[in-house]
């Protein structure tokens, strides 16, 4: 069988690369101005090229900014995937801290730009409600064993709590406000989530 | 020896007090105008940084007046911040400070959560206007302060047993839970009742103290 040769629109990549640096300058500015939302200036600027250019590929700056929080949440799921989900009771809370404590330490400065600015727009709130249930699952799937002796309710509720122990702001409080490194962080939540999680009795640790 | 001071003896005639009417009007315009920037707030939670045109209009003065008493609007939200952080301890005074656990949690819960309920939508307005402010940032540490030192107050004989840092940990841990955005999670993402919220906090941090020592407090 022959391969017919692709056609490549040089055009249309050179518009989608273009697409991508501008995403990548309005994410750097964002991180760098939090919770402020860059200008059509400052981001031209910063990705070198003209204002005109991010309207011709994003309709307005709202379209540009669901655009990037869809890039980052990618890389967050690309960069955080769900270790040692089968290990025993402290070494599944340590490897749920740390890779939560990662992706926290990443990405605080944006998240928080994000949920300062989502306002009315169904687009960016629907976004925060996706990352937040993406948290939800990977709880779920890392304390199944606790969560499998737990009736409905009180399962709904630990699950709620674990979310709001391990939200980002949570993470950005105890590192600027209570002045904690990385590790005391860590070990708060350790801590915390072995208080609210119950024993399984078939698992000694 | 009287324990009367004697100007009070004879107080001083309607003359002798001067009341500066024009000073007062102003003040209570000034607090109008603060009132009028709340209410926009919580009304319309989804726009933390209202117009003076708008604050005026509510408060039924012109945008000059607003100017004339606050130099700029991030005066007038400091302003408010302190309004509604007064406003918020007067209505939260600590209470079963010496009852048995579950009264000391249920007591401590229901009292932040009511808080929470009230205060969300300034709380997003200062988080919104932080960076442009040092002053807001200042009330927002002390608004956190005062939620920690409730916690230390409501539940001293469980953290008088532990050692410095696990406290300081529980602490950490017990201010996320029951951090604002916590409470505005559990009844607008979750749709939780304002009693399944409070059931949900007292659940967990039931779980997150340790037991109450014998003799401390009633267990």
């Amino acid at each position: 069988m022959t391969v017919r040769p692709m056609k490549v629109d040089g055009r249309r990549l050179r518009s989608e690369r273009t697409k991508q640096l501008i995403i990548e300058a309005y994410l750097a500015l964002a991180q760098d101005l939090s919770p402020r939302v860059p200008t059509a200036a400052e981001i031209a600027a910063r990705a070198g090229y003209s204002v005109r250019s991010i309207f011709e590929r994003f309709p307005d700056i709202l379209a540009l900014q669901v655009a990037a929080v869809d890039y980052c949440f990618a890389q967050v799921s690309a960069l955080a995937p769900p270790r040692g989900a089968e290990g025993d009771r402290a070494s599944r809370i340590e490897a749920h801290v740390r890779t939560r404590a990662q992706t926290c330490e990443r990405w605080v400065r944006l998240w928080h730009s994000l949920v300062v600015n989502q306002g009315d727009s169904p687009e960016l709130k629907a976004r925060v409600r996706s990352a937040r249930d993406s948290v939800t699952e990977r709880i779920e799937l890392m304390f199944a064993p606790e969560f499998a002796t737990m009736p409905h309710d009180e399962r709904r509720r630990t699950l709620i709590v674990l979310e709001a122990l391990t939200d980002v702001e949570s993470w950005e409080r105890m590192r600027e406000y209570f002045g904690l490194s990385v590790d005391e962080a860590c070990a708060v939540w350790i801590q915390t989530i072995d208080r609210l999680l119950p024993r399984n009795p078939d698992e000694a640790a | 020896m009287s324990w009367i001071d004697p100007s009070a003896r004879h107080p001083a005639s309607a003359k002798n007090i001067r009341v500066d009417g024009r000073r007062l009007r102003s003040e209570r315009t000034k607090q109008l105008i603060v009132e009028a920037y709340l209410a926009l707030i919580r009304e319309n939670p989804q726009t933390p940084v209202p117009t003076a045109a708008e604050i005026a209009k509510r408060a039924g003065y012109s945008v000059r007046s607003i100017f004339e008493r606050f130099p700029d609007l991030h005066n007038l939200r400091v302003a408010a911040a302190d309004y509604a952080l007064a406003h918020a301890a007067a209505l939260a005074p600590a209470r079963d400070v010496d009852g048995d656990r579950a009264t000391r949690i249920r007591s401590h819960v229901e009292t932040r959560a009511g808080t929470c309920e009230r205060g969300l939508s300034l709380w997003r307005a200062m988080l919104f206007n932080i960076d442009e402010n040092d002053e807001l940032k200042m009330r927002i540490k002390v608004a956190r302060d005062r939620t920690i030192e409730r916690m230390e107050l409501m539940y001293r004989p469980e953290l008088a047993a532990l050692a410095e840092a696990e406290r300081r940990s529980v602490l950490i841990a017990l201010e996320a839970i029951t951090d604002i955005e916590s409470w505005a999670r559990l009844r607008d993402m979750y749709g939780l009742s304002f009693a399944e919220g409070c059931a949900t906090w007292i659940a967990a941090i039931d779980r997150i103290l340790p037991a109450t020592p014998e003799g401390g407090a009633r267990a």
